[in-house]
């Protein structure tokens, strides 16, 4: 791409910490799949070559809440899974963000019955909602981008992530 | 199945079809002793199928001649149904769905199970796959089958209160879906708070913790 002929010598650039360590993170998110449903087969397309997120630099699919921050619950969540989700919740390290994908992990969905929770955003904090039932691969990367921003935006020193 | 249906041509004067009896040389129902046939109460036919319906717990024989004298070694299916508010003859249905591999055939047995009674007997010694239909019965409806060793709740968490499929309770539950605590990172910890208000105020006063406990102690399964 040519960078090679900028980096002359020891080059360096300037720039704010704040700006940088938002950039590393919203470049690079690990997402942790909470696939409960049919929202999961659009998610796995998602990551899959034809819609292919690695374009954006969130390819790299954690099994392990440990590994990752971005949180994308898509399905709907009962409440035999609520405990679980939210154990995984509790399993991520800071800095964390949630994807609430599709109608059903958003709001419950058609499900209005006693056994599935109507809204995962009652019990755990989300960033991003994704319409659709279940969504379109193009809805789910349009969320990310969406994390993305709200990850430029944040200060380093807010507090908001433990800091 | 189509060719066994009355020509509607033919049947335009007739009354409307009520179930029939089945014909009486019905191979399974010939191949009965007079002590079974006797606890029948009907027999229904419907698209092709047959079905018995007895009085529990009266179907354990029933259902131990089929196994093992008429050899129906697959069960489909152990279920219940409650006819609450129905003029029924009692208000639970416990419906087995058998099969015989020899020649395809596929029978029911009905039986009807009094509100009152304490259990219904078990028939995991016939046929394995009952331990989970068994345990999805009771999990639904609270019924006790008395001889399965392993009546743990199969569908909803172990500490739900209620039998959500028995009619009177209601589609929503009583709340059990809104008892999770609100987490919140906040300063490198997790804080746990309250849920935020429910949007929807159909119900509210359902939720609280006395209905709650009321709730529990009305759905205690019967004979514990």
């Amino acid at each position: 791409m040519g960078l090679e002929s900028l980096i002359s010598g020891e080059g360096f650039l300037t720039t704010k910490i704040n700006d940088l360590v938002n950039w590393a993170r919203k470049s690079a998110l690990w997402p942790m799949p909470f696939g409960t449903a049919c929202c999961a087969i659009e998610m796995m397309a998602t990551f899959s070559g034809r819609y292919d997120i690695s374009r954006f630099g969130a390819e790299v699919v954690r099994f392990s809440p440990r590994q990752s921050d971005l949180l994308i619950v898509s399905g709907r969540i009962s409440i035999k899974m609520m405990p679980v989700l939210q154990k995984i919740y509790r399993q991520m390290p800071e800095p964390k963000w949630v994807i609430s994908m599709g109608a059903c992990a958003s709001c419950g969905g058609v499900f209005d019955t006693y056994t599935l929770v109507q809204g995962v955003d009652q019990f755990i904090p989300v960033d991003v909602y994704v319409p659709g039932c279940p969504p379109r691969p193009e809805s789910l990367l349009d969320a990310v981008f969406e994390i993305q921003q709200i990850i430029e935006g944040e200060k380093l020193d807010s507090g908001k992530h433990g800091s | 199945m189509t060719d066994e249906r009355p020509d509607p041509a033919d049947g335009a004067e007739e009354a409307p079809s009520t179930p029939e009896p089945a014909p009486a040389q019905h191979p399974v129902s010939a191949a009965l002793t007079p002590a079974l046939s006797s606890t029948i109460l009907a027999t229904l036919e419907h698209q092709g199928q047959t079905a018995f319906v007895v009085r529990s717990p009266d179907q354990r024989a029933l259902l131990e001649h089929l196994r093992f004298e008429q050899n129906f070694e697959y069960l489909k299916d152990v279920t219940a149904i409650d006819f609450l508010g129905r003029d029924t003859v009692e208000r639970f249905q416990l419906v087995y769905v058998l099969h015989r591999l020899t020649d395809h055939l596929t029978i029911r047995v009905h039986a009807w199970l009094s509100e009152e009674a304490d259990e219904a007997p078990s028939v995991v010694d016939l046929w394995d796959l009952a331990r989970w239909g068994e345990r999805e019965t009771h999990d639904m409806f609270g019924i006790v089958f008395d001889g399965n060793p392993d009546l743990r709740r199969l569908l909803m968490p172990e500490d739900y209160p209620a039998f959500p499929l028995l009619k009177d309770y209601p589609l929503k539950g009583r709340g059990e879906r809104r008892q999770f605590p609100y987490l919140q990172p906040r300063g490198g910890e997790m804080v746990e708070g309250t849920p935020p208000p429910y949007p929807v105020t159909i119900g509210r006063g359902m939720h609280t913790p006395d209905y709650i406990e009321e709730v529990r102690r009305e759905s205690r399964p019967k004979g514990e």
